[in-house]
């Protein structure tokens, strides 16, 4: 308990609230779903007076605590994968294979000092990392994850994502003014004249595909490209694909366009003077927006939570119910039995090994085959588990391009960043938007 | 007592004049030159970057004046490394003063070693074996590259490539081990002798080298295709620090660094020393004068240096390592001067000696010195992030300059 208790001491204020109101949610949550399953009935009927208000409040609260797995995630696949592309092994003391370690970096970045520069403006520079990471939690509200699972689906949900990812300038340059450091301000007008020259090719490259589409909501986008994968838009807008996915590499500050944190030339730009949680919002905002560029893209241009072939529909409805005594029976007897037959393989031919761990071997075997069985089955017959399974499989394809170009690139110099943008990408992107007009004009929609 | 006041501790009420952040410059201005640097004009602002940053390649400090993201001018800051081992060397006997000289230049150690055992040797009149002028040769090619490996690694992790300096690592990494198998020590090596070397070569050391030899060249060639081949490098490179050969030559520039300009000068053939003048080998030249030419010139010289180790091995005779020398060394008064070619170019000692066991003056010559001091000529005009190229690509090692 001492243990605990020091611990529990060199928690700052913050990380003590977020401590406590951790497993008090939980337990509100797990409350909350009882009440539910318990008075279902009536609570289901008041709740549909204010069905529009609580389904967001609950989808805004799933996206907020989802982040933070995500980020932990993204965070351990940049470390590892970057290893093994560096022959080196990565982390692998904390937990199987090292996974825990970015868990492990949460709680750090909660222990140590939320330390503020004494000639710094302490109310802009502690608002900075809220906005950005706001700003990037925001966008994932108009992320469709699977059928019928997004938060909100506005009609202008793509004008929406950009001018919320836009937002994040704002927060940037706010770290970097108020951080009193120089480097703190080279990164923050580096961030500002890059986000803002970016944000043009950006809009425009999709300007092709709303064309095609004749739709902004995100949702209708994917619900668009169903069917075989010929369907997704990148097969009819490659070019606008390619300048989306660089702008969208700008905009996320990633490498090779990550001059706002260039830690060679200017430390680390507008977080250089940013210590513990507060620092650590810029950090899970910079991985969480990996993952929503990743996303935004896959949504876009492959196709969504769609399967890039029509998958057949076998609806396997299981009703319970109707088995009657021989569901009682079955609870009773499969679980021994299947534990019996997976145990006989290891009973037959091991020798050496006692009766006992083959039992256990064969149980740890019969759940893994249920758990199994049940994906498969959860797979096949709801529409959202397959969706969301396709959409972030495509998703991490994604995010590892983002990994692998990290490992592979040096960074560009800040007058070829924005001449690439002005020369380059903009006339690309309206020329990509005139073909498509004139093709639309010829050929029809 | 001085006690450190935050501005989350609500006990502490802050005087504003407490910890004026105006770093620079520390002193009133002591020269003509201080004063037009430091005098910041309307729009420009001056930003110190060092000396502890992560690209200065030890602690250089260097200040810079900047309009927006353009450099206007530049002041490299020296002396944060200085021991002051002139001085410890004159008070010092003769053999001592070789350890003294391995953490100079501490990637390239044996090439520090190299003029002072010359210069001693030239003052006492020792003629060295040539089984032992063989190995200085084979070891001192071996630690040019693995010195220029290091370089080109570092060149590429200075401008944002995490990757490079790893693959660069598993080559340096064996050629490092190779030389602790002989040498006894990984990075300061303190193997040559007045009159030979340390050890001769032994059976790990050969074994390393013919593995490592049959595979070397493919796997440097290998391990630089992921940046000459990359856009984003060679842009970033291409014609940035660009300096011609009659500037260069009167900036003192020797080494690797001349060589991009296009000058063939390089002391082992200018003025030839060791056993030199037998090896048939290049002196690679570029003319483009600018930060690609001066890394791909590293590359250039990695397979000339394999070359020469390939006929060392061929060659090397049989006999001695070590010439009879006495224990206590008392050369006759007298001055001695010697230079060898470098990775970074010349690096030459100049030893008095009075008659005693120590040297009466000992100055060390470092190329990095004369390299920095061109800081000034190239910057100008140029952005913040070139000054991450241009000090990779020139190569310094402050543990030489600082001396």
């Amino acid at each position: 308990m001492t243990v605990m208790s020091r611990a529990w001491g060199r928690l700052t204020l913050p990380g003590k609230v977020i401590f406590t109101a951790i497993p008090l949610l939980l337990a509100l949550g797990v409350a909350l779903a009882l009440v539910v399953g318990i008075l279902g009935g009536p609570i289901v009927e008041l709740a549909s007076q204010y069905g529009a208000v609580l389904r967001f409040l609950v989808a805004a609260t799933i996206i907020l605590v989802i982040t933070i797995p995500t980020a932990f995630l993204i965070i351990f696949m940049e470390m590892k994968i970057i290893a093994f592309m560096n022959l080196r092994v990565g982390p692998d003391r904390v937990g199987p294979w090292g996974t825990l370690l970015s868990v492990v970096h949460g709680l750090k970045v909660l222990m140590k000092e939320d330390f503020t520069p004494s000639r710094a403006d302490p109310l802009i520079f502690t608002l900075a990392p809220v906005v950005v990471y706001g700003s990037s939690v925001m966008t994932l509200v108009v992320l469709p994850f699977a059928p019928g699972l997004f938060a909100q689906d506005f009609n202008i949900g793509l004008l929406y994502f950009f001018a919320m990812g836009g937002l994040a300038v704002v927060g940037l340059l706010m770290a970097g003014w108020s951080s009193f450091n120089k480097y703190s301000l080279l990164g923050g007008l580096r961030s500002a004249a890059q986000m803002v020259s970016y944000e043009i090719p950006l809009t425009l490259s999709v300007a092709g595909l709303l064309l095609l589409a004749g739709t902004m909501s995100v949702n209708q986008l994917v619900a668009n490209q169903s069917g075989w994968f010929t369907n997704w838009y990148v097969f009819q807008q490659p070019l606008g694909f390619l300048i989306f996915f660089i702008a969208v590499t700008a905009e996320a500050n990633r490498t090779p366009f990550d001059l706002t944190e260039a830690d060679s030339e200017i430390v680390a730009g507008f977080a250089t003077e940013y210590s513990g949680m507060r620092f650590g919002f810029f950090f899970f905002a910079e991985y969480v927006n990996v993952f929503i560029v990743s996303a935004m893209t896959v949504a876009l241009f492959f196709g969504g939570w769609n399967a890039p072939f029509p998958f057949p529909a076998l609806a396997i409805l299981l009703d319970p119910g109707s088995l009657g005594i021989w569901l009682l029976l079955g609870i009773a007897i499969v679980p021994l039995v299947g534990t019996l037959v997976l145990s006989l393989p290891f009973l037959l031919t091991r020798s050496a090994m006692p009766a006992w761990q083959a039992i256990v071997l064969g149980f740890v075997l019969f759940n893994v085959a249920v758990v199994g069985l049940l994906g498969v089955w959860a797979f096949v017959s709801f529409d959202w588990v397959a969706g969301l399974l396709w959409f972030l499989a495509k998703t991490y394809v994604f995010v590892f391009t983002f990994v692998w170009m990290r490992a592979t690139l040096p960074r560009v110099r800040i007058d070829q960043l924005m001449g690439f943008a002005w020369k380059w990408l903009m006339p690309a992107a309206l020329l990509n938007l005139f073909v498509t007009a004139g093709a639309i004009l010829v050929v029809g929609r | 007592m001085t006690t450190h006041a935050s501005m989350d501790d609500p006990r502490v009420t802050l005087d504003e004049q407490l910890g004026s952040f105006e770093p620079i410059p520390p002193y009133p201005p002591r020269t003509e030159r201080e004063h037009e640097f430091y005098t910041v004009a309307d729009g420009e602002m001056l930003v110190n970057i060092g000396p502890h940053h992560p690209s200065t390649h030890g602690v250089l400090r260097v200040v810079m004046k900047l309009d927006g993201e353009r450099v206007v001018d530049i002041d490299p800051v020296l002396g944060y490394l200085h021991r002051g081992v002139e001085k410890l060397c004159e008070n010092a006997d003769f053999h001592h003063t070789i350890s003294y000289m391995d953490p100079l230049e501490y990637v390239s150690s044996l090439f520090c070693e190299w003029p002072a055992v010359m210069a001693y040797e030239k003052l006492l009149d020792i003629k060295v074996p040539r089984r032992a002028e063989y190995i200085r040769v084979l070891t001192g090619e071996l630690n040019r590259i693995s010195s220029h490996l290091l370089a080109m690694g570092f060149h590429a992790l200075d401008l944002g490539g995490i990757t490079p300096i790893l693959y660069s690592f598993i080559e340096r990494d064996e050629m490092v081990e190779m030389l602790a198998s002989i040498t006894g020590q990984r990075m300061l090596f303190n193997y040559f002798r007045i009159g030979g070397v340390n050890g001769d070569l032994n059976h790990e050391f050969m074994s390393r080298l013919g593995d490592w030899m049959g595979r070397a060249t493919a796997q440097v060639e290998a391990n630089q295709g992921l940046l000459n081949e990359n856009e984003v490098f060679v842009r970033r490179n291409r014609g940035v620090g660009t300096i011609d050969s009659q500037t260069a030559l009167k900036m003192c520039w020797t080494g690797p660094n001349l060589r991009a300009t296009g000058v063939p000068f390089d002391i082992r053939r200018a003025h030839p020393y060791s056993v030199y003048p037998e090896l048939d080998f290049d002196i690679p030249t570029r003319s483009e004068g600018d930060s690609l030419a001066r890394y791909l010139l590293r590359i250039d010289e990695i397979k000339q240096s394999l070359r020469i180790i390939d006929q060392c091995l061929h060659q090397m005779p049989d006999g001695p390592v070590m010439a009879q020398v006495p224990r206590l060394m008392r050369p006759r008064p007298g001055r001695a001067f010697a230079t060898v070619e470098g990775p970074r170019g010349q690096y030459s000692i100049y030893a008095v000696s009075d008659g005693t066991d120590q040297p009466f003056r000992f100055r060390i010559h470092d190329p990095s010195f004369l390299h920095l001091q061109s800081f000034t000529l190239l910057m100008p005009g140029q952005l913040l992030a070139d000054w991450m190229t241009i000090n990779a690509s020139l190569d310094p090692i402050m543990g030489g300059i600082d001396k």
